[in-house]
């Protein structure tokens, strides 16, 4: 920055509000010309987003990484489907109650991970989410077994579109928490922990429980995203909350990009619809030469890996990294892609 | 519990946690070399299975040089995830590793479930009889002798290595002590390929004989049948020593075993995957350094 920064004139400023409300009408607009099974999806393309902004707080904040994200999320789904329809709660106490789950998990499987420095919050998450898929969904008094459990959509959000609108309030309500979390003594402190955690010791911050406090967040919000899918599908079985999705959750986060929100979003919310959109393009299935059908619900998990270490490898940064020549420009800056590879992102480790 | 069924659970439990013991092998390997925790580590196994399966099922290559093929395709494997991905991220984060091999394991996976389809496909053990041993009055298949005589010839053979052969004390030198091992001349990364490859050996046998064990295996078979409880017994282990992850796995298998067949579990549905999650929860909060390490 040299002193006086070049602002840009009335017709820039339009162009730019032009662009953002293309986008907004894109998001509030488009879907409701739609149908209800296409609505479903864009439904689930936010709550993947309040997912992804979850394993964010964990990867690109604290470095460390949870491999159970399928049972946070799934517990988070069947303490709401609980709440509703056994305990016969109201659809808020269900969502509150599964953020209470959620974050509780996430409190005792962190005090026994962090006991030894490094990574094994990733150890002890993989476990629990195996013992999760194998045991609790199994309890048929919790969930129901393999009939599973329902979930009715709220009263007043019964049509796919209104509880649509309300995902996307949540989502909203996410982003703005976690932009207003990190600017709290905590976030700033975590951050310092990622930048150089000896350095932050030092200076008297305790990299333990901060580490806590996010891992906290992160399951609040898992359980709120389970919460919202059990609704959104209106019957949660045990079924899709497997292995391969917890790590299509870490994929989808670090493809959009660690610790820049809008391209965690967008990353999610790929990962949620490629396999509906690839089914309507390819109907039937892709066809390569000398290779067998690709069936859509097996898209994600054979491009994600692929996408996953091309960006590891070539562009650490994911699609944040790429988006932000055009955020800067949206803030009334220059367009322009200098520097952005001088603010490369990793995803950097606290603790190991 | 009768003592009979008692006898046999821990019998049971003695062979698969052995296999569980190859795979923690090879993951306290790569670990202490690199610092890797290696997700890909049961993967390199299950490909070693459907290329056997492949050669021997379907082209009807005989048995031993099908297992040898099974090998090299585990091996190269691992090698080539050594080389694409750990190696172009030498220099990055631990996490970053961890996730990437994370995607290397997925998309194994992921292919598998593509060409291979998501289905069991069912194998004869290598050898059928089931009646021709007793251990302990608990009668035990041919299959399960051939893998415990594997297993122990490889302990002796891997002694034998870390212990009599430059490789291998070079490989225990850099797992101690990088810095100071490329300073005495030792190529770190090149000792690191070997390592991935040994890795990549070991999860190979260990993939054959629970399939032969199991006698069928689908998509993600030793990821979702091995690996958590390698993990386990290589925490068990401290994450440094290798014949604490080799114990590490027996008492793991019994653990599992045990819950399985002991009554008191049967109200729980998945006490084998319970009892392994109690097991590392356990153990990371009694004792973080391992049964056998170091505090």
């Amino acid at each position: 920055m040299n002193g006086h920064r070049q602002r840009p004139g009335p017709a820039g400023w339009a162009a730019r509000g032009a662009l953002l409300a293309a986008l907004a009408g894109l998001v509030l607009v488009v879907p409701a010309g739609r149908g209800n099974v296409e609505v479903h999806v864009f439904t689930q393309a936010a709550i993947y987003a309040v997912i992804g902004l979850s394993l964010n707080i964990l990867l690109g904040y604290t470095g460390q990484i949870s491999l159970g994200h399928q049972a946070f999320v799934g517990i988070g789904a069947f303490t709401a489907a609980y709440m509703v329809s056994r305990a016969g709660q109201p659809f808020l106490a269900g969502i509150v109650m599964a953020m209470v789950v959620g974050g509780l998990q996430a409190l005792v499987l962190g005090v026994v991970s962090l006991r030894v420095t490094g990574l094994y919050f990733a150890l002890v998450t993989l476990a629990y989410g195996t013992m999760a898929e194998e045991s609790l969904f199994n309890i048929q008094s919790l969930t129901g077994g393999s009939a599973g459990q329902p979930a009715p959509k709220p009263a007043g959000f019964s049509t796919d579109l209104r509880y649509y609108y309300l995902c996307l309030a949540f989502l909203a309500a996410v982003i703005w928490v976690d932009w207003r979390l990190m600017r709290t003594k905590g976030g700033r402190a975590l951050l310092a922990v990622r930048e150089n955690p000896k350095v932050a010791a030092t200076n008297g911050v305790d990299v333990k429980v901060y580490t806590l406090m996010a891992f906290v967040v992160a399951g609040v919000f898992a359980g709120l995203g389970g919460a919202l899918l059990a609704h959104n599908d209106t019957f949660v079985v045990r079924d899709l909350f497997d292995f391969q999705l917890a790590l299509v959750f870490v994929i989808m986060t670090v493809v959009g990009g660690l610790r820049n929100r809008t391209g965690v979003v967008l990353g999610s919310a790929f990962f949620s619809l490629v396999g509906y959109f690839f089914d309507k393009l390819f109907s039937g299935g892709l066809h390569v030469p000398g290779l067998k059908v690709l069936p859509k619900e097996y898209v994600p998990i054979v491009i994600g890996p692929v996408l996953l270490l091309y960006t590891l490898t070539r562009h650490p940064g994911g699609v944040g990294q790429q988006i932000r020549p055009l955020q800067r420009w949206l803030r009334g800056g220059r367009f322009s892609f200098k520097d952005t590879h001088e603010r490369d992102v990793r995803v950097t480790d606290a603790r190991a | 519990m009768s003592a009979h069924v008692l006898a046999q659970a821990v019998v049971i439990g003695v062979i698969t946690g052995a296999g569980y013991g190859l795979v923690a092998l090879g993951l306290v390997l790569v670990h202490k070399s690199s610092g890797v925790f290696n997700f890909a580590q049961g993967e390199f196994g299950t490909v070693a299975v459907y290329t056997l399966y492949r050669v021997h099922d379907r082209i009807g290559v005989p048995l031993v040089p099908a297992i040898a093929v099974g090998l090299v395709a585990s091996v190269a494997m691992a090698l080539a995830t050594e080389r694409v991905v750990v190696r172009r991220l030498f220099d990055a984060p631990r996490v970053t590793l961890l996730v990437a091999t994370a995607g290397v394991a997925l998309l194994a996976i992921s292919l598998e479930l593509w060409l291979g389809e998501a289905r069991l496909r069912f194998i004869q053990p290598a050898l059928g009889r089931l009646d021709r041993f007793s251990l302990f009055g608990v009668q035990v298949s041919d299959q399960r002798i051939l893998i415990l005589v594997a297993l122990l010839g490889l302990a002796v053979l891997l002694g034998l290595f870390f212990s009599r052969t430059n490789l291998g004390l070079a490989i225990l030198a850099v797992s101690q002590e990088p810095v100071a091992t490329e300073l005495m001349g030792i190529s770190v990364r090149r000792l690191s390929s070997f390592i991935w490859g040994l890795a990549g050996l070991l999860a190979g046998v260990a993939g054959m004989l629970a399939a032969g064990d199991a006698k069928s295996f689908g998509p993600g078979f030793m990821t979702f049948g091995a690996l958590i409880p390698g993990f386990t017994a290589a925490v068990l282990g401290g994450m440094n020593s290798l014949p604490g992850a080799f114990v590490g796995g027996v008492v793991v298998g019994v653990a599992q075993s045990l819950a399985v067949s002991s009554s008191a579990f049967k109200a729980i549905p998945g006490p084998g995957a319970v009892m392994v999650f109690v097991l590392l929860v356990v153990v990371l909060t009694l004792r973080p350094q391992g049964l056998l390490g170091k505090a």
